[in-house]
């Protein structure tokens, strides 16, 4: 999709220059932004910032300024209350580490030196569990920001492989078959990491799933279906030869997280990838992410219920 | 009712006045090659009347019996004046330009004092001589960036073809090829439009004050009348540019009877990005060109009638391959026209024109990565008739009348997608079919010497019909339902009455003030996705969801000409209403429109428009040319967006200033250039951003908030005139006389963008770095699309 989106630039770059400018863009206000997540068997976390101004600084003191302490943040099932608690960086119980690292992207071994906050709780009784429906709940400065989303049934692929692409022998997409259930709405999400172990540093090669860059997709033109599709190698865009860009190599070990989520969420997904891959694209209309929090915040509460697969990359 | 009333008696009070009257009618054309001609007028002095032919040349003036000295004046020809006896109604054809050759500078001002006389407000006619020496884009001399320059009309963006009259959209304007309807005039996203000015024999805007006899669109009506080639002999002319060459072959198909024209277009993009792109690069796959084809014939069947066949037929084909990914695109475009036209002269008084005509305009878009191929087609086809009456009962009256019908079939959306196997449900493709009808009757009447009305109503109506498949979304969670209509099944039925007035005042200082008013119904509506015209908007046709456009206009003006009628003056101001006005949903993308219906996507506003409209035209002497400016605000106000508050269009321009000039410095050179200044722009940025999931997010604040940077531009052109005589000596009295050369030829050399300003196109948020690094950056980029760019063309004729 990245790419059809990407013709009609590339017809008028033949004649076309850019340069930077300044201009006014009116219309700046200060929005809450809340980024929480809930999978199975995972506690909650929650991100709380505000929204920044386009011209405003962007270093990292900036960034970590907009991060928000000292909300009252509840997370719900139904039965089940839990107050979550704030948790900073510096400050993480022993064996969080790397989750927390996964969760913000930051090198677990630069956590102790950031001051960056989320909300989270060790209760085993909110984790997250398939069927059940969280209600989120976040009071900050009187305002209060209220959401639910809910853990579906996962779907299992039914196979995973590689297959060669086109003439090469040594390189492929990894692929998967999916029986799609019929009568039903379903979404997904499919990320993935590499588990070979890395020579230089004798770890596996990737610690966190990495997303591509439309990881999203949901059952409108296949409900019911049963069928092939393929992915690509998410970590080849930035280092690796271009003709192998994309592709994994023979002998690569990967684990494909595939997971289910609601039709709200999907709808946040959709959009944020698409205005990721369209943001300033003059040929597609400005993409708002439509949240699915109340009260007038920004940011998603986003429920998952990934199952896993590990693939070898042979023939 | 009350309105056709008053038209009726004022007609019925004029026509029984009549006395002893005697006719003078007939065809006016060009001794040179046959040709009709357009907006000649026929005028008697000492009675001071006179009538203007029409687009098919014919003329009709009813006086009172008696001998006349009749006069024939057409721009750029010297006057002729006959003698004519009319005790009883004379059929009179003239061919123009026997007694002289093409004048100059001392050219009789013939046609100048039109823009004061006629009622016609908010029209401009454009010499297609005229346009042909002003500077070209990349060597193409285009009708429509001419029409872009005139007051009141703006483009979309850099090259686009898309304009905008007096604030309305660019589907707002109704532009006929010789009476059939052109759904998109651009060639390569909008750059060049698809009017080959060597088949083109007049233009004439409308941008107010439209006449009844016009209907479908509420901005303007474009009218593109083509060439009908040479009755007398066989000639060509055709042209060779830096990206495209052109030809064009005429003549008769039975002496000043009948002929024929036929041109064609073709750019060589294809065959420069072929030798340019080696056959070892990943992109070899990759090209473009487009090509069209004019062509006409016509047919006197005697003396009182005569068939018209016209067509056009143009194709734009543009592909995109990497090799590398087994990735490959195409995207084939193009329009179909036909157009085939009965004159009959039932009297000298009534004229008949019958019209059928095509129109069949059709886009697709085909992908194919490895196992997955996707297509994408959309378009639209129409079947039309129309049958218009003029009645000329007596100098004070003009009468018109007539019935239109159009059947439209649209396909806005019909999508296949495969991989491997699998054939993916995409739903059905989505097909409207409708019928589209009018009635009208307008008559142009003198209320007394000084007072001309122009009055008329139209009565338009438009069904939805079946077969239709309705679509009605549930929650997004749930199937949606499904309505189905069967052939024929009437789905929606819309009508309205559209009147239309125009009047002008003569002053005693010969200036005249005019006024104009009216209301139109739309049926039709592109919808658009982007912010920059592409082949991929859609035309739409008003559904049970997606209402007319309703649109009303009034304006008034002031004209007055100076230095013997050399400059044209005029200021103009209007205000425009316009509602049930079409947007997608904030956030819609196309596949949004697969197992949908589209108007399901579509919100509805309204919108209105203000501005006055300075101009100032200079068409004789050695130097010609325009300044027109505009000033104007556009606005629009949508419930489902930019939270139901009021918002700028995207071409809202508060300052739109052209100058356009040509100045002959000989016989064989002439210069010209035409600048250009426009406020800029309107588009959304975000105004904020937010990260989540370690991702960097943008939000939008207010629809069109940020504006761009102001456009402007200057152009200039040389044109050298190779000689058109050569000298010989003539056998039988020795002497050396003049002898026109068989091959004649000029070079056009023009430079676009002189001072290489860099226009914004569009802008974007660009953001690069990294947080943790402590290099990231958000900045505001700006895409210019064309620098300087010269070109030159060589141009010939036989």
């Amino acid at each position: 999709m990245r790419k059809i989106i990407l013709i009609p630039i590339l017809l008028i770059l033949f004649a076309a220059c850019t340069k930077e400018v300044e201009i006014d863009i009116p219309g700046y206000e200060e929005q809450i932004v809340i980024d929480g997540q809930i999978e199975t068997d995972f506690p909650p976390i929650v991100l709380i910032s505000t929204s920044q101004d386009i011209y405003a600084p962007t270093n990292l003191d900036a960034f970590l300024g907009a991060f928000v302490s000292g909300a009252t943040v509840t997370v719900s099932d139904g039965t089940t209350s839990v107050q979550l608690i704030e948790l900073c960086t510096d400050n993480l119980p022993a064996g969080t580490e790397p989750f927390v690292a996964e969760m913000l992207g930051i090198p677990e071994e630069e956590l102790a030196n950031l001051h960056l906050c989320a909300y989270t709780s060790f209760d085993p009784a909110i984790f997250g569990e398939v069927g059940k429906t969280y209600a989120l709940s976040v009071t900050l400065n009187g305002n209060t920001y209220t959401a639910e989303t809910k853990i579906e049934e996962p779907v299992e692929l039914n196979e995973v492989f590689w297959r060669p692409d086109g003439e090469l022998t040594t390189h492929g997409y990894s692929w998967a078959n999916l029986s799609d259930p019929p009568g039903q709405y379903d979404a997904y999400k499919w990320e993935v990491k590499r588990i070979n172990i890395d020579p230089t540093t004798g770890e596996e090669r990737d610690p966190n799933f990495e997303e591509n860059f439309s990881p999203v997709f949901d059952d409108e033109f296949f409900d019911g279906l049963t069928f092939d599709f393929a992915y690509d190698n998410p970590f080849t865009y930035d280092d690796g030869p271009d003709e192998y860009a994309g592709l994994f190599p023979l002998g690569d070990t990967i684990v494909i997280k595939f997971s289910k989520m609601d039709a709200a969420v999907y709808e946040f997904m959709e959009k944020k990838y698409t205005q990721l891959a369209t943001a300033g694209n003059p040929f597609a209309t400005p993409t708002n992410i439509p949240s699915n929090i109340s009260g007038g915040a920004l940011g998603v509460w986003a429920g998952y219920s990934p199952t896993y697969d590990t693939l070898a990359c042979q023939p | 009712m009350k309105y056709i009333l008053l038209v009726f008696t004022l007609t019925i009070s004029v026509l029984s006045h009549a006395q002893e009257k005697s006719t003078i009618s007939g065809y006016v054309t060009d001794v040179k090659d046959g040709e009709t001609m357009i907006g000649a007028k026929v005028y008697i002095p000492s009675i001071r009347k006179g009538a203007i032919t029409n687009n098919y040349g014919f003329y009709s003036l009813t006086v009172p019996s008696g001998k006349y000295t009749v006069e024939f004046r057409m721009t750029g020809l010297e006057t002729e004046s006959i003698e004519i006896d009319l005790s009883k109604d004379v059929r009179f054809d003239l061919e123009m330009g026997s007694k002289t050759q093409m004048i100059d500078e001392v050219v009789v001002n013939a046609n100048a004092e039109d823009n004061v006389k006629s009622t016609k407000i908010g029209q401009l006619e454009l010499d297609i001589d005229e346009i042909k020496t002003l500077p070209a884009f990349m060597g193409e001399v285009d009708i429509i960036k001419t029409i872009q320059l005139l007051p009141g009309v703006s483009s979309a963006a850099e090259g686009g073809q898309g304009f905008y009259v007096r604030g309305g959209g660019p589907d707002q304007n109704l532009v006929l090829l010789d009476e059939a309807t052109v759904y998109n005039a651009a060639h390569l996203f909008g750059f060049f439009s698809v009017f080959n000015a060597d088949a083109v024999k007049s233009v004439n805007l409308i941008k107010g004050g439209m006449p009844a006899n016009f209907g479908g669109r509420m901005s303007s009506v474009l009218e593109v009348n083509m060439d009908e080639g040479n009755k007398k002999k066989f000639g060509a002319k055709g042209g060779i540019g830096a990206i495209s060459s052109r030809l064009t072959v005429q003549g008769p198909l039975k002496k000043d009877k009948g002929s024929f024209i036929v041109s064609g277009r073709r750019t060589y993009l294809d065959v420069i990005m072929k030798a340019a792109i080696p056959k070892s690069s990943p992109f070899a796959g990759s090209s473009y060109f487009f090509y069209d084809l004019n062509l006409k014939m016509n047919y006197s069947l005697g003396k009182k009638d005569k068939l018209f066949l016209s067509g056009y037929y143009g194709k734009d084909e543009f592909s995109f391959g990497n090799l590398d990914d087994n990735f490959q695109v195409d995207m084939p475009w193009g329009n179909g026209i036909a157009a085939l036209r009965w004159n009959h002269l039932f009297s000298s008084k009534l004229f008949m024109n019958v019209t059928a005509t095509m129109t069949d305009y059709q886009f697709s878009f085909k992908s194919s990565q490895d196992e997955f191929r996707f297509a994408l087609n959309s378009g639209i086809r129409d079947w039309g008739g129309k049958v218009d009456f003029t009645y000329f009962p007596n100098t004070r009256n003009k009468i018109k009348f007539g019935v239109d019908y159009t059947h439209h079939t649209f396909t806005p959306f019909s999508v296949s997608a495969e991989n491997d196997e699998t054939v993916f449900d995409t739903g059905l493709a989505q097909k409207l079919y409708s019928h589209e009808s009018a009635v009208y009757l307008l008559d142009e009447f003198d209320i007394n010497e000084n007072i001309r009305v122009n009055a008329g109503l139209r009565y338009s109506m438009f069904q939805h019909v079946g077969p239709f498949t309705r679509y009605i979304k549930g929650d997004i969670s749930k199937p949606d339902s499904i309505v189905e209509y069967n052939k024929g099944d009437l789905i929606k039925f819309y009508h309205g009455l559209e009147p239309r007035i125009s009047m002008r005042w003569m002053l005693p200082d010969r200036s005249s003030i005019k006024a104009g008013y009216s209301y139109n119904y739309q049926y039709v509506h592109l919808t658009s996705l982007s912010a920059v015209s592409l082949p991929t908007d859609v035309w739409y046709p008003t559904t049970n969801l997606a209402r007319p456009q309703e649109g009303w206009q009034a304006s008034i003006g002031y004209f007055r000409n100076f230095l013997q009628n050399k400059i044209e003056t005029s200021v103009e101001v209007y205000y425009k209403g316009m509602k049930n006005l079409i947007e997608y949903k904030e956030g819609a993308l196309p596949s949004d429109n697969v197992n949908d219906n589209t108007d399901n996507l579509l919100v509805f506003g309204k919108g209105w428009s203000y501005g006055a409209e300075f101009f100032v035209k200079k068409s004789y002497g050695k130097l010609t040319g325009w300044v027109g400016y505009t000033w104007s605000k556009t606005e629009r106000l949508f419930d489902e967006i930019n939270n139901g508050e009021v918002f700028p269009a995207k071409y809202d321009r508060r300052h739109d200033l052209s100058v356009v000039a040509a100045y002959k410095l000989s016989k064989r050179w002439v210069l010209s250039g035409a600048f250009i200044y426009a406020t800029g722009n309107t588009l959304t940025l975000p105004t904020s951003w937010y990260v989540q999931n370690q991702e960097l997010l943008f939000n939008y604040g207010q629809r069109n908030s940020t504006r761009m940077a102001p456009y402007h531009r200057l152009d200039i052109s040389a044109t050298w005139y190779g000689k058109e005589y050569k000298e010989k000596l003539d056998p039988a009295t020795g002497e050396i006389i003049q002898v026109k050369k068989k091959l004649r030829s000029n070079i056009a050399m023009s430079v676009y963008n002189v001072y290489n300003r860099a226009n914004p196109y569009f802008l974007y948020i660009d953001n690069d770095g990294d947080f943790l690094a402590g290099d990231f950056e958000i900045t505001v980029k700006q895409v210019t699309l064309f620098p300087i760019i010269p070109s030159i063309t060589w141009n010939f004729e036989l």
